[in-house]
């Protein structure tokens, strides 16, 4: 059994704090909780995930709201994206959750619709957000989630290495084309450098494929799969050429990639991602000598991108928090106080208030995404409603089932079949 | 007494019997359930997923200690001489035991078995061109079954106290005889030992079904490389934790209490006639 290191310390610092809340009592004579100042102060916590990078840009904000809110300490902890969820849905379990938590639109209704978030309306300050960015963080009409920063989906890809192979992505081509492009720039590159990755392992690539077609993964109400079998084995058949002739990189070298990634390690010239992961490739692609692009992504259609503005991040308050007042504080200033958003800079995407967006330091990166974002947005179309509770889940097997593809441990037919007995199962599990 | 009724009752008992009333219900770990008699139970027997971490399971459990417990027998052996500094390198061979089991050292495990790590790059100078361990899933498990190995000092101990027991008068009137090497050890350790080795095989078979820590660490709840290293604990894990599907996750740790109950009742049956009591008849 894994023992948390948060768990662990909260322990000693729950000792701790009884033990200066008992010594607190004696000379106070009867004492309800911490009185939030520098002597007494109110400890909460917050968690998300990211990179050692995040965490230091992020780590600098806070201290900068403590010594502004001498009252308030904070206790931090970050993880890397499947373990962060591993933990935190442990912790929900516990209701455990710390005060405030990083969210992720795929884990709203998981989290919203137990129960395990406080309604953020009049609590946090919400006057400021660009037009729209507030509509998904809403589980039964009550606001959960204030998000962070806005993305959508595209094709991030090595200028020069394409550029060197002259292979071009004009908007508006097709799946097709992006094969032909990646098995191109792979044939120009040398050993153990590949043209692109395997997009085929992630559900929300799918679900891009499935809105190009006027379809969605997950049907209206959230309570099964909104395509076939047929479909899925048409997804995950999709790239079995481009692993027959060695033009992605085989998954026993990918697999062994993480917590870093084919970008960062000079390995593979386009991925379909998140528009603000730019951010945090490129200056790695920078420093390896290549140039890292956003392109919009392939389509079935060109007339139908199947994009939508989804929030890269949420912040949240846990239904468990004793300090909820304190926690709100504390995301109004990491997206409201101008010194805050200097510091966090575009780390995790173009900020989604106003006074955010005036005061982040557009660098050259961060305007390749807003102009990316400009550029597509005539495809925007509405967001699919939160997806279902069981989604992490459910993009957990997407991304392990195929695996067992790539290994060749099962047929695409048995592959699919797995993944829709799971996906069932787990739906009928949450309703 | 007292202390360790509550104690046995709170911590042991409680949880147990409410796990077992859990797993004739659909309980969800947030939202509660209700009664739905056995079928978890025959749902479980419907589940892929239930035959593949069954799999894994025994394979390991197959592997795992047999090489293990000829393992620290051999070092047994080799440490019940008498020389000096012996000492020392009891506690030396005895060390990795009190570490395997952790974190860090299922951390350094995945460094060692990475493609280009130590052990890829010792094989690849011997025309291996299988990678590292940690992305193949056709020999991932045995990073596993090397970290039990590696981790020999209980059984050890144990068979040390066992052989230190053998009465040395047998070895001498074997001598004696003029018996050889291997027949003193055939004829006369073993069969010494062998009450000992059954309590070995039995406490690692019962551990080894039980396997979880490393297994997490190494292969994550999706028993990574391509569910190799995916084992019934793991399983129960995912499903309790993760889906919140406490009722199901229930049913599955009862047939893995079953099963190890079982293979325990037929140690004890085989045992009947393959343990050795000095001074039994025969």
């Amino acid at each position: 059994m894994i023992r948390h290191p948060y768990r662990a310390k909260r322990r000693t610092l729950l000792t701790g704090a009884t033990a200066a809340a008992a010594l607190g009592a004696t000379a106070a004579c009867g004492d309800d909780g911490p009185a939030g100042t520098a002597e007494d102060p109110i400890n909460i916590s917050f968690e998300w995930w990211g990179d050692e990078a995040r965490a230091e840009i992020t780590q600098e904000a806070v201290d900068l709201f403590q010594k502004k809110h001498e009252g308030i300490k904070v206790r931090t902890n970050f993880s890397d994206f499947p373990t962060y969820w591993e933990s935190m849905t442990t912790r929900m379990a516990g209701k455990d959750l710390p005060d405030v938590l990083n969210m992720d639109y795929s884990r709203l209704l998981q989290f919203g619709s137990n129960g395990m978030l406080m309604p953020l309306d009049g609590l946090v300050d919400t006057s400021d957000f660009l037009e729209g960015f507030l509509d998904t963080g809403y589980v039964n009409d009550e606001l959960v989630a204030v998000p962070i920063a806005g993305n959508t989906l595209g094709l991030l890809y090595r200028s020069d290495w394409y550029g060197q192979a002259e292979v071009d992505l004009e908007a508006g081509y097709s799946w097709e084309d992006y094969h032909r492009a990646i098995q191109d720039v792979t044939a120009s590159l040398g050993d153990e450098q590949w043209g692109g990755g395997d997009f085929a392992g992630q559900y929300h690539f799918m679900e891009l494929w499935l809105r190009q077609q006027g379809g969605s993964f997950y049907t209206e109400d959230g309570t099964a799969l909104n395509f076939d079998k047929a479909r899925l084995i048409e997804w995950w058949s999709m790239n079995e050429p481009l692993h027959a002739e060695g033009a992605v990189p085989p998954i026993s070298v990918s697999s062994q990639w993480a917590p870093e990634n084919g970008f960062v390690l000079d390995k593979i010239g386009a991925d379909l991602g998140w528009d603000n992961f730019l951010a945090w490739y490129a200056p790695a692609v920078a420093e390896n000598g290549g140039t890292l692009t956003l392109a919009a992504p392939p389509s079935l259609d060109p007339g139908n991108l199947g994009l939508y503005l989804k929030p890269s991040m949420q912040l949240c308050i846990a239904a468990n928090s004793e300090f909820p007042e304190a926690s709100a504080k504390l995301i109004d200033f990491l997206l409201t106080d101008p010194e805050a958003i200097a510091i966090l800079g575009t780390n995790r995407g173009i900020p989604a208030t106003n006074v955010g967006r005036e005061n982040v330091e557009i660098d050259e990166v961060s305007q390749q995404v807003l102009d990316y974002e400009a550029e597509v947005e005539q495809y925007l179309t509405s967001p699919p409603p939160p997806p279902p509770s069981a989604t992490g889940s459910i993009e957990v097997k997407f991304a392990e089932i195929y695996e067992q593809v790539l290994y060749g441990e099962l047929a695409t037919a048995d592959a699919v079949d797995t993944f829709f007995t799971e996906a069932e199962t787990l739906l009928a599990a949450e309703q | 007494m007292i202390p360790w009724i509550i104690g046995t009752a709170v911590l042991t008992v409680g949880p147990m019997a409410w796990s077992l009333y859990l797993s004739f219900t659909d309980y969800h770990l947030i939202r509660g359930g209700e009664w739905i008699g056995l079928q978890n139970y025959t749902a479980i027997f419907d589940d892929p997923m239930f035959y593949r971490t069954v799999r894994v399971t025994l394979l390991y459990v197959l592997i795992a200690v047999p090489v293990k417990l000829v393992a620290s027998l051999l070092v047994a052996i080799l440490l019940s001489q008498h020389r000096r500094g012996m000492g020392f390198y009891r506690a030396a061979f005895y060390m990795p035991s009190l570490i395997a089991m952790s974190v860090g050292v299922a951390l350094i495990w995945k460094a060692l078995f990475s493609n280009g790590g130590v052990q890829d790059g010792i094989m690849s100078s011997f025309g291996w061109e299988g990678g590292g361990f940690l992305g193949n899933p056709s020999v991932s498990i045995l990073m596993l079954v090397l970290l039990a190995v590696w981790s020999f000092g209980a059984p050890m101990v144990i068979f040390l106290a066992g052989l230190m027991q053998v009465p040395q008068e047998l070895y001498e009137a074997a001598d004696v005889d003029g018996a050889g090497r291997w027949s003193k050890f055939v004829r006369i350790t073993l069969p010494m030992l062998s009450p000992v080795i059954f309590f070995n095989v039995l406490m690692e078979t019962v551990g080894a079904f039980q396997l979880f820590g490393p297994a997490y660490i190494i292969g994550g709840e999706s028993g990574a490389p391509a569910w190799s290293t995916l084992f019934y604990t793991v399983r129960i894990y995912t499903l309790a934790f993760t889906d919140f599907r406490m009722g199901y996750a229930s049913a599955y740790a009862w047939l893995l209490v079953l099963a190890v109950g079982l293979v325990t009742v037929i140690m004890f049956r085989a045992a009947k006639r393959l343990v050795f009591y000095a001074g039994e008849d025969r």
